[in-house]
């Protein structure tokens, strides 16, 4: 091959080892409803899904853009509470056109959020996601007409998930819509996965590493980070509607600061900028949260501390550990 | 004769300092025209003007007849104006190659397609190796711009620069911190360049400036004091006076 058509990177894209691994893994992820079908279970990898697409959408702001959202959260709960609505009152049975309308939604109003918050960067950014957060918190939590306030959102019917007209199931069964979630979530993973690695990922890339330069590069930075932010929210919108039919239910506390602080440590846990890590960090979150909390309901302070550890230890997150291993056996 | 590049009493006020006082510059096309001055003179916030990081308070920036005063950034390297930085700006973790190949992306176009792998974009690829032969870093390429030694690093600003594919380049003290060896190889570099595109090198190293500008324009306190071919500035009293202070 001519020398001059290749790119020197480190990164040897998909290799036969990388697709064998992920084909066992989401083979394995898909037989576990069969194998164990305790419905917590099954229910409890669902919600490691769910929250894994939404921490692999924060790492896009984040580990790519190099963009901080204390409350990503936020978006998830916007798509959830419209794809409730639109099950409730427009339409009970149509599935995907309520899980359009949630991801249409949530980018209706992340734009002109994003717009307002691109003009700025660093801590200033990070303070203005905080401040709409709250905002569509507290809308949420005080609209109690349409929203159920504090109760939160109940009623939210089951619609049966088809595929072109064909039913495949029901989404209420807690097998089926974990079925459903896992190869919403793993298509999510593989189109963002291309996408970061497009030229389009490229400049996010550029603009985490030095955003002055690349508009000094010809980049329209403001313009690129809208879409950063705007890919961003869009895989939450499709969390979210994830979330509303797999729970049936959401409430506002889903949409708190301290929940989006929680994704946050997802992505930190697993480790920025790889997107595989924060599915991995989401997937270990929940698992401490649930472990802990059958124990005691004060499960917040042993989390803290259990994520202090793991920071001051494990400063890149899961994903180092494995160079953390390859050290040791050096030594 | 319409000026390549031109200011028309541009001013740039810091609170009560001016920086830049009342500049009018014709930089013509082709060639290397170097800005001097001592410190504190406004050679850099005359770049910084010209090249759109900071806006202008008064005054005008013509480039080919338009005015592009206070433009966005990017849209004056679309123009082909581009700009190095004093203290070094790349792209730390990212490698070499990709550092400038983004910059080529962000010039030629190509950066939506976010379907596509990046070595779909062929001339860019194609580009970059070049861009990174005529400056011997192609050994480098995939190293992480950050383990590179300082002169290497300094050599990638001017190509990140290049590949913007600039008519007009800023080089903005090219040569700070460089051994003898290194400020040979840029220089030879900078003479190079200047063949083909029009060079303004903001420089502190006088043997240089003199052996390779084709004009010079001195700046003090932010206005220009003298202006002229090398010899000229050599022997001019008032630039004497500024870099060494009026005799008693």
């Amino acid at each position: 091959m001519d020398k001059h058509l290749t790119i020197p990177d480190n990164d040897k894209g998909i290799t036969a080892y990388k697709i064998a691994a992920i084909t066992v893994l989401i083979a394995g992820l898909a037989l576990f409803p069969f194998v164990i079908t305790n419905r917590f279970y099954i229910s409890l990898i669902n919600e490691m899904l769910i929250y894994g697409l939404l921490a692999m959408s924060l790492d896009v702001l984040l580990g790519y853009t190099g963009l901080l959202s204390f409350m990503h959260n936020a978006y998830l709960g916007i798509s959830a509470y419209v794809v409730g609505l639109f099950l409730i009152h427009i339409s009970p049975s149509s599935l995907w056109l309520a899980l359009v309308a949630g991801v249409i939604f949530t980018s209706v109003v992340a734009l002109p959020v994003g717009w307002v918050q691109v003009r700025t960067g660093g801590l200033a950014f990070a303070l203005l996601t905080l401040a709409f957060g709250m905002m569509f918190h507290t809308i949420v939590w005080k609209w109690y007409g349409l929203t159920g306030g504090d109760d939160g959102l109940m009623g939210v019917p089951n619609p049966a998930i088809t595929i072109f007209g064909w039913k495949i199931g029901d989404s209420g069964d807690p097998a089926t819509m974990y079925l459903f979630t896992l190869v919403i979530v793993a298509l999510c993973y593989l189109l963002t996965r291309r996408i970061i690695r497009s030229p389009f990922g490229a400049v996010l890339e550029a603009i985490r590493e030095n955003e002055e330069r690349a508009a000094f590069i010809g980049i329209n930075v403001r313009m690129y980070k809208l879409f950063g932010w705007m890919l961003a929210c869009m895989l939450a919108g499709v969390a979210g509607a994830l979330f509303i039919l797999y729970k049936g239910y959401i409430g506002p506390t889903t949409m708190s600061a301290f929940a989006g602080a929680g994704v946050l440590m997802m992505v930190l846990l697993g480790g920025l900028g790889t997107l595989w890590g924060p599915l991995v960090g989401a997937a270990i979150f929940i698992y401490i949260q649930d472990y802990i909390s059958t124990m005691t309901e004060h499960w917040e302070i042993y989390l803290g501390m259990v994520v202090v550890l793991l920071v001051l230890f494990l400063p890149t997150g899961f994903v180092g550990l494995g160079s953390y291993f390859k050290r040791l056996g050096k030594e | 004769m319409e000026a390549f590049l031109c200011t028309e009493d541009l001013c740039r006020h810091f609170g009560g300092v001016t920086a830049t006082d009342c500049v009018c510059i014709n930089i013509e096309h082709n060639g290397l025209r170097s800005i001097i001055g001592p410190n504190g003179a406004g050679k850099t916030t005359f770049i910084n003007i010209v090249t759109g990081r900071i806006p202008a308070s008064s005054g005008k920036v013509l480039f080919q007849g338009c005015d592009i005063t206070n433009k966005p950034t990017h849209e004056l390297v679309k123009m082909g104006i581009c700009r190095t930085f004093q203290i070094t700006s790349v792209f730390k973790d990212l490698s070499v190659f990709e550092n400038v190949r983004i910059a080529r992306q962000a010039r030629k176009g190509g950066s939506l397609k976010i379907f596509s792998l990046k070595k779909h974009l062929r001339e860019v690829t194609e580009e970059t190796w070049n861009i990174l032969e005529r400056l011997d870093l192609q050994n480098l390429a995939a190293e992480p711009a950050k383990n590179l030694a300082y002169g290497d690093q300094r050599v990638l600003e001017v190509a990140i620069a290049m590949a913007g594919t600039p008519t007009i380049l800023f080089l903005d003290e090219p040569t700070a911190g460089m051994s003898p060896a290194e400020t040979r190889h840029i220089s030879d570099l900078i003479q190079g360049l200047a063949e083909d595109i029009s060079i303004v090198l903001v420089e502190h190293d006088m043997d240089l400036v003199m052996s390779i500008s084709d004009a010079i324009t001195v700046l003090h306190y932010g206005s220009i004091i003298a202006e002229g071919q090398p010899d000229d500035i050599r022997s001019n009293e008032l630039v004497r006076e500024a870099y060494l202070g009026k005799e008693e």
